[in-house]
């Protein structure tokens, strides 16, 4: 049985989940609903008692948009940033926090990172194995947009070709992320810093004029500005990396005793066993080698254990919500009580009554489930939105196969003890209530 | 086909209430297959308790309560509301319909909980009894918008719809007014008498004591008169 399952495509095996999961609600529905025609009674209850029903229904969509939504955001920030690091197959910096370096490195967060030296890094450069090294140099800005230094081989190598232009080929020359509001030909002064406390004119009068525009990536580098390390260097009153019998031509190779530094290098290797012995081989007291998708393997695992908790608590948060709409059913039910006196009065069997009560709480479960799926849907998308617009890394969170999982566990979890108020309904004393 | 009208025979019959407190005692009573009978008696006197536990909604302490050949008193619930079901049709004082409900869906309510053979059996009967009550025509329209008399027609119209040789009535005529009263009272013998039903009625209303076939009065719990009539 376990292999025919697992031989099974993946959605194959998701509908069987989640029919397994409604499997105890429809045969439920099924046995109570055996022999009966509820519907005119029980669209007649929905209608008296609209806006209680109403509210036990918004109660129960935004428990359910609660769980819902958590695991679709969950599950779309870390597909956004593992896709914003996929370009990022190794990084070298100076021994410190890889988490701070990474965040630098890829998500372009303000960091204060030790730097590189030029010998380490023409070690890096010149090592057999490595197919490309690139510097990449923070800290200086145009507006909201990092001003990044590297070398025209990471640019290409990020973009896999831009979407207009030409690399840079001189120190004045930029090319923009595809969400920079410059096009090609137009001129920006770059500002020491970034943010509030960015330094306008720090440079002087240099400026740079953009000749590329790089394709979307979904990262924060489509709001990045990428120019030549050398010109990042140079307008820091550094050396520009290069000795005295450079050609002009910018990029590599670097003179190690004109190299002022580099918070990171990125590296790329000629296979992948090649990056892990790199990995190894710069894992040294003077330099810190690490992989970006580990690092966030990591932090995904964080955020899913948080994850795993905040679905405990989105599950109680759903089943004690869920207790009180059926505490509220029980209470409502005590109104309705002289009228399901009545059906028993004139001859309804009990198990009638217990059918449309269940009907009616079932219905509001259902209606409510189904809303909160599309309002944690829409609540996990409107995030992401905010995300993406303030780290510039695209979440787009979708509907996916856990949430309907969970709603369906959920339906069928309540489904079931929406049995308890139908059952006490049914047992209430017939000339008691009759009498109202 | 009209339901079998049913003699009834009670015997020992002995209801009690909370703390043991008798409320009914009835030693012998019978009551012919499709008689018009009617039941009164000072407040508290124990009619409404006698008429339900006729019905089978009150399960007796001890005694008889034989529908012909059938001693529902000692049928469990369901057995008891089965028989309602099949063999009774009730109306009661305040004109109880579902509000939300148009007239039709409240004349056949035991449609949703019958079997599926006699569904289209029972929407059809009630159809024609609301056009004999003088409610043809407006079976579509939602029971609250009706007035007090005419809800009360659509309650004797659902009484009627299962095709009972039973018609059990509790203060039929207690919350309309006189002419509405009248009507109804008139309505209720003649439909239960021309077609040879049964009819029980607890109530007040010198209408209905005109119109019916024997009069049974209760005081504190006790008939006073038991013998058939």
């Amino acid at each position: 049985m376990a292999e025919i399952y697992h031989a099974l495509p993946t959605w194959a095996q998701d509908v069987l989940v989640m029919l397994g999961l409604l499997t105890p609600l429809m045969v439920v529905g099924v046995i109570v609903l055996r022999g009966f025609h509820v519907r005119p009674l029980l669209v007649g209850l929905l209608r008296r008692q609209v806006w209680i029903s109403a509210v036990f229904t918004a109660l129960i969509a935004v428990s359910v948009a609660l769980g819902t939504g958590l695991i679709a955001q969950e599950r779309g920030l870390r597909q956004g940033t593992a896709r914003a690091a996929d370009k990022f197959d190794l990084i070298i910096a100076a021994p410190g926090s890889e988490i701070t370096a990474m965040l630098a490195a890829v998500y372009l967060q303000p960091s204060d990172l030790p730097l590189l030296d030029g010998a380490t890094y023409a070690e890096i450069a010149q090592h057999p194995r490595v197919s490309l090294v690139a510097p990449l140099g923070f800290g200086d800005s145009w507006r909201d947009a990092p001003v990044v230094g590297t070398t025209a081989g990471f640019v290409d190598h990020l973009s896999e070709g831009l979407a207009a232009g030409r690399l840079f080929m001189t120190e004045d020359e930029a090319i923009a992320g595809a969400r920079v509001s410059l096009d090609i030909g137009d001129s920006f002064a770059p500002a020491h810093g970034v943010g509030d406390t960015a330094e306008h004119g720090a440079h002087g009068d240099f400026a740079y004029r953009v000749v590329g525009k790089m394709p979307m990536t979904g990262s924060p580098w489509d709001r990045a500005l990428l120019v030549p390390i050398e010109s990042v260097w140079s307008v820091h009153g550094l050396a520009n990396g290069h000795g005295p019998d450079w050609d002009g031509k910018i990029g590599p190779p670097f003179s190690p005793a004109h190299f002022p530094g580099t918070p990171a290098a990125l590296v790329r290797a000629e296979s992948l066993g090649a990056t892990y012995s790199l990995q190894a081989e710069f894992s040294t007291a003077r330099t810190m080698a690490f992989f970006p998708g580990s690092v966030l393997a990591r932090l995904h695992a964080l955020m899913g254990d948080i994850r795993q908790v905040m679905s405990v608590l989105a599950v109680i948060t759903q089943v004690l919500v869920t207790a009180g709409v059926l505490a509220g059913l029980m209470m409502l039910t005590r109104l309705l009580a002289r009228r399901l006196a009545l059906l028993r009065a004139l001859g309804a069997p009990r198990r009638f009554v217990f059918a449309l009560t269940w009907s009616y709480a079932a219905t509001l479960i259902l209606t409510g489930a189904a809303i909160g799926l599309v309002l944690g849907i829409a609540a996990s998308l409107g995030i992401g939105a905010a995300i993406t617009a303030r780290t510039d890394i695209v979440v787009s969170a979708t509907l996916g196969w856990p949430e309907i999982h969970l709603v369906a566990g959920f339906v069928s979890l309540t489904g079931m003890l929406a049995l308890l108020p139908a059952y006490l309904t049914m047992t209430r004393p017939l000339i008691t209530d009759l009498r109202g | 086909m009209i339901g079998h009208a049913q003699k009834l025979e009670v015997s020992n019959l002995r209801v009690t209430g909370d703390g043991g407190r008798r409320l009914l005692s009835v030693d012998r009573l019978e009551i012919r297959a499709g008689s018009a009978v009617v039941v009164r008696g000072p407040s508290g006197a124990g009619k409404s308790t006698f008429l339900y536990a006729l019905a089978g909604m009150i399960a007796p302490e001890t005694g008889q309560i034989c529908w012909g050949d059938t001693d529902i008193a000692p049928l469990p619930e369901a057995a008891r509301a089965a028989f309602r079901c099949r063999n009774m049709g009730f109306v009661f004082q305040e004109h109880l319909v579902f509000e939300e409900l148009s007239a039709a869906e409240n004349a056949a309510i035991a449609a949703l909980y019958s079997g599926r053979a006699l569904r289209g059996k029972i929407r059809d009967r009630a159809a024609t009894e609301l056009v004999r009550l003088g409610l043809g025509g407006v079976g579509t329209r939602r029971s609250d918008t009706f007035s007090g008399g005419e809800r009360q027609r659509i309650a004797v119209a659902r009484a009627l719809a299962g095709d009972p040789g039973i018609i059990l009535a509790d203060e039929p005529t207690a919350s309309l007014d006189r002419d509405n009263a009248d009507r109804l009272a008139e309505d209720l013998v003649t439909l239960a008498r021309t077609e040879g039903r049964t009819l029980i009625a607890v109530s007040h209303d010198p209408a209905l004591h005109d119109r019916a076939d024997r009069i049974i009065d209760i005081v504190d719990g006790r008939l006073l008169e038991g013998a058939d009539g």
